[in-house]
């Protein structure tokens, strides 16, 4: 339960303190370990090179202590016995022997009780810890056979000296004697010794015995901290997993969510595009008909105008007959001239409204046609409202160029453009000269027709705009903002050519610079 | 066109400024007829020379001529030449830019074209008949004068008399005594008057002091 309320108040940090927490986790278990295994190492180490040192030395002593008695001592006694050395020598081989058995028991002693044994403060600490059964007790028994060494010892000497004297004096049986006694005493000496021997090296067994207990310790230590930091690693590591898949998913969630969203954005976007599509279709569909009505109402101005002064003639010839009766003045000769003068007059009416209605026809076809004859036509129709401005217009055809393409189209856009020139030409000042500039040439394989008028150029922020929908300049009423555009979907597309524009100065055949609004149309010749 | 008498316009001469050959041409052949003179002219520079050379009555002028514009040329004759002479615009613009100027130049009238020939002439017989009858009343008054010279002038005295007393209802109230007051002339010539004028029924006593006028016994005599 505990865990299980840990793991989940883990789980609410953040990811990156996870993480985090994950790293340190796992670099503090590192230094721990390997901090923890130098150390027990160097300690272990430590704690075998003591106890060899402490242990292995006074058993050695020991012995050497144990092989004097037995063969210094108890040899030369037999030699003695047996007659095998002579007094001297033996007495200096034995006072050698215990000059060498109190030099090894002062050391033996001295090392006992000076510095017992120390072991290292690891190992001191961990049997602080984990207590190790002692042998402290065992220490008296130690004691007592020390003692009783020193005994021996001192009865040893003693009879020794007491043999030595007996053979000074010659007294060899109760030297004899002696020796036998010395042998026991020697024996049994050497069995203490043995005794002694045997719980050092108990001791150092015992010693060993702890070590290995610590070293085992400091194992299952050093393994539970690897297995801990493992433990906590591979928790962590679920956890953050866990995480990562927790993230994932909603990751995952969250994308097809939005990937839903977007599906029906766009499915909805598509249905408006097709919607607006159709819609803008429809506009320009309008569009092109309101231009058409706007070119309609300008031609229809230049068909009254050019209906009303021969409409005005023949009215006035009609009422002249009626006059003239009145006066009794109608003669045929005047008959027959008033009849002429009105059937001409009819005629260039009726001519009038062919042009026009030409003009209006829908081309079906292309039809092949002088560039020429297009611009003529086109000028013929705006001649009135130019004149009626005072515009005065130049056409040079450098070539005649034949193409092949839509002619009343074309002709639209001739008139556009020139109607666009003779709106703008029609605000300056009365006293100013007026010019249209026409040029058509042979660049290539495309006609170009270059029109220019000095109406002081397109203002700069309208001249990108220009062939925009909708884009005008003028008065609601006066424009549809159509026109440019309408001109150029109709060179760009049925004709397969290009417009532009832009502002320069020219002269215009006029012996001064004017600032000029040039439009260029170019059309391919062999489509 | 019988309505108004139009042989009047006989007498006058007539300027008209037209730039279409053929409009100008077939109005000159119509108008010829009625009036004395007509210069048709296409140009202000031919109207004012001809203006300058000849006695013009009335001038007819279109608005839209070729390069100039009739209006500004009747301003010019008016205000700068100060020619006052009865105008008559035509034009094919019905626009209301024109016709304010036209007010202000107080032009006679404005013709939208095409021409009736009926309305032009209507126009003219109106705004010549002022003239004619400003002549006809300077020649009954010319009349009047020499006829008072030869004959008796107490009785044209008392003739004037009358006529300049007569009331809205053409009864002059009036007694001998008050006539004898203003003019010097013996009760029996003025009672054998007054006596004629009851005989002729031009002048006959209602009431005491009253008679009146009957303007109808004049066309008898």
């Amino acid at each position: 339960m505990f865990v299980k309320k840990l793991l989940s108040y883990f789980d609410t940090f953040a990811f990156s303190y996870k993480t985090n927490f994950l790293l340190f986790i796992i670099t503090g278990g590192m230094v721990c370990i390997i901090f923890l295994s130098v150390i027990s190492i160097f300690s272990l180490k430590q704690d075998f090179d003591v106890l060899f040192e402490q242990r292995t030395k006074p058993l050695v002593q020991l012995e050497e202590i144990k092989d004097t008695y037995k063969i210094n001592i108890y040899d030369t006694f037999y030699d003695i016995q047996h007659d095998g050395i002579s007094y001297i020598h033996a007495k200096e081989v034995l006072s050698l022997a215990k000059q060498l058995i109190n030099d090894g028991w002062s050391d033996y002693k001295q090392r006992i009780n000076s510095n017992y044994y120390q072991p290292s403060y690891i190992t001191s600490l961990i049997t602080s810890v984990y207590p190790i059964s002692s042998i402290q007790e065992k220490k008296i028994l130690q004691e007592s056979i020390i003692n009783n060494i020193e005994k021996k010892n001192k009865i040893i000497d003693v009879l020794m000296e007491d043999i030595l004297k007996f053979l000074e004096d010659r007294k060899t049986n109760e030297a004899l004697v002696l020796v036998d006694k010395l042998y026991f005493e020697i024996n049994s000496i050497n069995i203490y010794l043995t005794s002694l021997i045997n719980y050092d090296l108990n001791l150092a067994i015992n010693e060993k015995r702890k070590t290995e207990k610590v070293f085992n310790i400091m194992i299952v230590i050093s393994i539970i901290t690897i297995g801990f930091v493992f433990l906590f690693s591979i928790i962590l590591s679920i956890i953050i997993i866990n995480n990562f898949k927790k993230l994932h998913n909603s990751l995952e969630l969250k994308v097809a969510l939005k990937t839903n969203e977007l599906q029906k954005l766009n499915d909805s976007l598509e249905k408006k595009i097709k919607i607006e599509v159709t819609n803008n279709r429809k506009k320009d569909l309008i569009m092109f008909q309101q231009a058409k009505l706007a070119s309609l109402g300008e031609m229809l101005q230049n068909i009254a105008h050019q209906w009303r002064q021969p409409l005005g003639s023949l009215t006035m010839i009609i009422q002249s007959f009626q006059t003239k009766m009145m006066h009794g003045k109608l003669t045929d000769e005047f008959v027959d001239r008033k009849v002429k003068d009105s059937l001409l007059l009819a005629k260039n009416m009726s001519n009038t409204l062919n042009d026009f209605r030409n003009f209006f026809n829908p081309d079906k076809d292309k039809t092949e046609f002088f560039l020429r004859d297009c611009l003529d036509h086109s000028l013929e129709l705006s001649k009135y409202l130019l004149e009626k401005e005072k515009i005065s217009f130049t056409c040079v055809i450098k070539d005649n160029v034949k193409v092949n393409g839509f002619y009343n189209e074309l002709s639209h856009v001739f008139l556009n453009i020139i109607s666009n020139s003779k709106d703008a030409l029609a605000t300056k000042d009365k006293n100013e000269v007026k010019l249209i500039y026409i040029f058509i040439k042979k660049v290539d394989d495309m006609a170009k027709i270059i029109m220019i008028d000095n109406a002081g150029g397109i203002p700069q922020d309208v001249l990108p705009k220009v062939f925009e929908p909708y884009y005008t300049t003028k008065y609601k009423s006066a424009g549809t903002g159509i026109g440019l555009y309408m001109s150029k979907q109709i060179v760009e597309k049925h004709m397969a050519g290009t417009i532009t524009c832009r502002n320069i100065k020219h002269k215009l055949g006029t012996d001064r610079l004017h600032d000029c609004a040039k439009f260029i149309i170019s059309i391919p010749i062999n489509q | 066109m019988a309505n108004k008498n139009l042989n009047i316009l006989q007498e006058f001469n007539i300027l008209y400024l037209e730039d279409d050959k053929n409009l100008r041409e077939h109005t000159k052949d119509v108008l010829e007829d009625f009036v004395n003179n007509i210069y048709a002219v296409a140009t202000s520079n031919e109207a004012l020379n001809i203006i300058l050379n000849n006695k013009v009555d009335v001038i007819i002028s279109d608005i839209l001529l070729e390069n100039e514009n009739g209006i500004d040329f009747l301003k010019f004759l008016k205000e700068d030449k100060n020619i006052q002479i009865p105008c008559i615009l035509t034009t094919a613009h019905t626009d209301t830019k024109y016709l304010l100027n036209a007010i202000q130049l107080k032009v006679e009238n404005y013709i939208i074209k095409p021409i009736n020939i009926k309305e032009l002439l209507n126009t003219l017989h109106d705004i010549l008949l002022p003239f004619i009858q400003q002549k006809e009343i300077q020649k009954n008054h010319n009349i009047i004068k020499t006829i008072s010279t030869v004959t008796d002038s107490k009785q044209v005295e008392v003739v004037n008399y009358i006529f300049n007393n007569l009331n809205n209802d053409n009864l002059l109230i009036t007694s001998y005594a008050e006539i004898m007051e203003k003019i010097s002339i013996s009760k029996p010539t003025l009672i054998k008057l007054f006596k004629e004028l009851s005989e002729k029924k031009i002048l006959v006593k209602t009431q005491h002091k009253t008679y009146r006028f009957d303007e109808k016994s004049l066309h008898e005599l």
